[in-house]
């Protein structure tokens, strides 16, 4: 593997510190120095970069790759659930393969996969990366959505009750969610995923609160048994509970969380994690009228009603200092996949948090929400640091500027993944310049 | 927006056609070759790049007559069908990518191992989500219950488990037809004949019955597909040729009746011998359990002697051999394809620039694209390859990646040459050394 120095950089570190000016030298898939340099004098390579590759930064940003804590590679970007499931199995992994190479070409170097739609997609998609057969960031496998008869998730109708149907796992008591579990886990899956509460494009409120007791303690025993974690779909402010008191640490969307669960999530700040998901709302209550989803019908729905509630629960989450990371149900026309760095502007513009804040919830938590934590709590990845692995991005410009540019396709200069990268820095156009502006040059 | 140009100058060209090759300058405008010179300095390129080759060869991208993408370089046919639909479909799209690196722009599927496999990764290479070459995807093999294919056991009887369909009867037989034509394919596989892979079906044995065979190539010709066929033993070729089924693989066993039906009807007949199987488990088979004496008894030696002189016979016919065939095995990978083209000249009678021939001019036929495919010719398709050295001179480069200087599909590089001075501008010189400037590597 090539090692690479980065030199004329300002360094976002992950760690909340303000950037600095530096070097960063990679060996292997490690981040072996972080150096900081006086702005104004240009360093030279250090004798121990001698065989490296080195790329001058010209002042851009170097900053740890970005963390989605949920994500559906399987979701098509079509206008509904339902034609997730009317792709057949070949040209559905195709896609998703496709879809896991979007992410890292848009600076996401890991993804926490939220549900799949078919029961091993994810499975296979991650093992292909990890076996370097196709592109695709760092991944945590997930299990189909586990749902109940009528829940998020069941698509089946009285003349077609086909569970393929489904881009869920219908189940119905303990035994069946037991069952469900272990195929899974079979199966290969990181985490686990079970429908708490409804979703009103679905038809069902989103304050809808179907499984039992009973069944969700199965899944959590089951899913831990094999040291699985389990992920929930949760708006109702009882499913979010129900979430606190089985120990399911990953909580999707959260709306509508009153005191008494913010409480409980407050206790318990440091085994959870919150990815609202604000896309969703935002775009499906305001910028989906191209595909029939106007504003009065997402209204009627419910979805500008939970927006609201939403920004509210999620400001007091803030302040209690619980953490809340990007990502969540990008892969719908209205909001494709790649596009999700919008989260960091949802995040600023809708829930006041500073760009610094922004760009902390895409880095800081992805060390624990990937299980990458280290052994004396040395993150492996979200941070610029010695020792880290080498998931690093090259942006042109300052994102705390202006956290819009990480959305920007030609704005991400460079992603490093493990060390190696999957988009190496294009030369400058050397018939216009003699500058070394992003030139590679032996050393 | 303008169709982009790119001048390929200074090249030896191999057109194709089988005429003797010539110095000149190839213009590829848009996805189609636009002009042909037989010197250098003949045209400008408009803006466009120019490919400076050095002497380098250019010819047409090789097609391949005979693929499995679905085979997975297993020693077994079982591990074929073990493989889960999803890695499958990821591997088929991989190895659909290792034949167009390799310099194959086009290939004919001649079989799958699940229904849409074929299918699914031809239309993914035709909407731009996965590189790949030209493809006609195929059917899944159609056979009858123990023919080459059944994979079942007694207590395991579930389709699932074999790579081919099995059929008993015309009704059968049209029912699956009428199921892959649906799905899209180009082709359907009839397993005519059995298989010395498989010793209870052997490669002299015939299978299937005129009726059924029928009813396939109705269904296939009336929905204008064509109907390609396993067939090693003489009673099948025979079948073949009487019954319409147009592309026949391997033939190894022919008689004189049959060399006669198949002359009588080459223009439309295309034969894929598939020689590798025969060769490899012969002479390095050890590996993978076959020693030489097993596949002595497997009959292997008696059909490789049979298969040559078959080969030559229809060759002097001037019958269409073609190659390509069962690639995807331990014993003989995928992409490791153009070794054909030495078996052709070693064992076939054929001069290198015959074998060159049955790469590409018989490969734009084969593809149903005769008149705009396989060629160095103003309008023909840019598939075209930049080769280090003269294959004519030696075979063996075209199995050689670092040689194929450069992979053109539709005119578009699949693999661009690189460059040899990082400041050149657009000219580009494949001029020795050919990549002197690390940073050049480094970057890209």
């Amino acid at each position: 593997m090539a090692n690479t120095l980065f030199t004329n950089v300002r360094v976002f570190d992950g760690s909340g510190d303000q950037p600095f000016a530096g070097e960063v030298l990679v060996q292997g898939n490690r981040i072996a120095r972080v150096t900081r340099t006086s702005s104004s004098v240009r360093s030279l390579p250090a004798s121990s970069a001698s065989g490296a590759t080195v790329i001058d930064g010209a002042g851009a940003t170097l900053m740890p790759g970005m963390v989605e804590a949920h994500t559906h590679f399987s979701w098509n970007d079509q206008p509904s659930l339902d034609s997730i499931q009317r792709m057949p199995t070949e040209e559905h992994i195709l896609w998703c393969a496709h879809v896991a190479e979007r992410y890292l070409s848009m600076g996401w170097t890991s993804c926490v996969g939220a549900a799949t739609a078919k029961p091993r997609l994810d499975v296979v998609i991650r093992n292909a990366i990890n076996a370097g057969e196709i592109p695709g960031p760092r991944y945590i496998a997930a299990s189909q959505e586990i749902t109940v008869q009528g829940g998020l998730g069941d698509n089946t109708l009285p003349h077609l009750p086909q569970p393929e149907f489904n881009f869920g796992a219908v189940v119905s008591g303990p035994e069946e969610v037991r069952r469900c579990v272990r195929q899974f886990v079979k199966y290969g899956v990181d985490q686990i995923k079970i429908n708490l509460s409804g979703e009103y494009i679905a038809g069902l409120p989103a304050e809808y609160t179907p499984f039992s007791e009973e069944e969700i303690a199965m899944c959590v025993t089951e899913a831990k048994r094999f040291g699985k974690r389990v992920a929930a779909h949760a708006r109702s402010s009882e499913s979010v509970k129900q979430c606190i008191r089985h120990g399911i640490e990953v909580i999707y969307h959260a709306s509508f969380a009153d005191e008494e669960a913010l409480d409980m999530l407050e206790a318990n700040k440091h085994k959870h994690f919150v990815a609202p998901g604000l896309a969703w709302l935002i775009n499906t209550s305001h910028h989906a009228s191209e595909w029939g989803l106007t504003p009065e019908v997402t209204k009627k729905m419910g979805y500008h009603r939970e927006l609201e509630v939403a920004v509210e629960t999620l400001k007091k989450m803030l302040k209690r200092g619980i953490r809340i990371l990007p990502g969540g149900d990008y892969g719908f026309a209205w909001t494709p996949h790649g596009t999700n760095a919008k989260d960091l502007e949802y995040f600023t513009k809708y829930l006041g948090m500073s760009s610094m804040e922004a760009m902390l919830s895409a880095t800081a938590w992805g060390a624990p929400i990937m299980k990458l934590d280290g052994d004396a709590g040395a993150e492996q990845i979200g941070k610029v640091r010695d020792g880290a692995l080498a998931d690093l991005l090259l942006i042109d410009g300052d994102p705390l500027a202006d956290i819009r540019i990480l959305q920007d396709k030609q704005r991400i200069l460079a992603v490093m993944k493990n060390g190696e990268f999957y988009r190496a820095p294009a030369p400058r156009d050397m018939r216009s310049s003699a500058s070394t502006r992003w030139q590679a040059v032996a050393a | 927006m303008a169709d982009s140009e790119v001048l390929f100058t200074n090249v030896k060209i191999i057109d194709g056609s089988g005429a003797a090759p010539y110095n000149g300058e190839v213009l590829v405008r848009g996805k189609r070759i636009s002009r042909v010179a037989r010197s250098a300095r003949s045209f400008a390129a408009n803006g466009g790049s120019v490919i400076d080759g050095a002497g380098a060869t250019l010819m047409p991208g090789m097609v391949e007559a005979h693929t499995h993408f679905a085979w997975n370089n297993a020693s077994g046919l079982a591990d074929i069908q073990k493989m889960p639909v999803e890695e499958h479909t990821l591997w088929t799209a991989r190895v659909a990518k290792v034949y167009l690196d390799q310099g194959w722009t086009s290939c004919v599927g001649a079989a799958t191992a699940k229904p849409r496999l074929d299918v699914v990764v031809r239309n993914a290479i035709n909407s731009g989500l996965i590189p790949g070459p030209r493809y006609l995807a195929a059917s899944q093999e159609i056979t009858v219950p123990g023919g080459l294919g059944d994979e079942t056991l007694p207590h395991l009887p579930f389709p699932e488990f074999s790579f081919a369909v099995n059929v008993s009867g015309p009704d059968d037989m049209r029912r699956a037809c009428r199921m892959f034509l649906q799905y899209g394919v180009d082709s359907i596989k009839l397993n005519l004949s059995g298989d010395n892979l498989v010793p209870h079906a052997n490669a002299k044995t015939t299978w299937m019955t005129d009726a059924e065979v029928k009813v396939a190539v109705e269904e296939a010709t009336t929905r204008g597909k064509r109907v390609a066929v396993h067939a090693r033993s003489a009673d099948s070729v025979k079948q073949a040729v009487r019954l319409g089924c147009e592309v026949i693989y391997h033939a190894s066993y022919t008689d004189n009746e049959a060399l006669d039906l198949l002359e009588a009807n080459k223009h439309k007949i295309f034969v894929a011998p598939g020689l590798s199987v025969i060769f490899k488990l012969l002479q390095e088979g050890t590996p993978y359990g076959i020693t030489p004496a097993k596949a002595r008894e497997m009959g292997y030696e008696d059909e490789l002697a049979a298969a040559v002189e078959s080969m030559k016979a229809m060759h002097k016919r001037g019958i269409r051999v073609l190659p390509g065939g069962d690639y995807g095995f331990a014993w003989a990978p995928h992409g490791t394809n153009a070794t054909d083209l030495q078996y052709f000249v070693r064992h076939c009678g054929m001069t290198p620039m015959d074998a060159l021939v049955s790469a590409t001019r018989y490969g734009g036929q084969i593809m149903l694209m005769g008149n705009e495919l396989g060629e160095v010719k103003e309008g023909y398709l840019a598939d075209l390859l930049l080769v280090d050295g003269d294959p004519l001179a030696d075979l063996s480069i075209l199995l050689d990646k670092t040689r194929l200087l450069a992979i053109m599909k539709d005119g578009v590089f699949h693999k661009e040459p690189e460059l040899s001075n990082n400041f050149a501008g657009s000219r580009r010189s494949l001029r020795p050394p050919y990549v002197p400037a690390a940073s050049a590597s480094a970057m890209n």
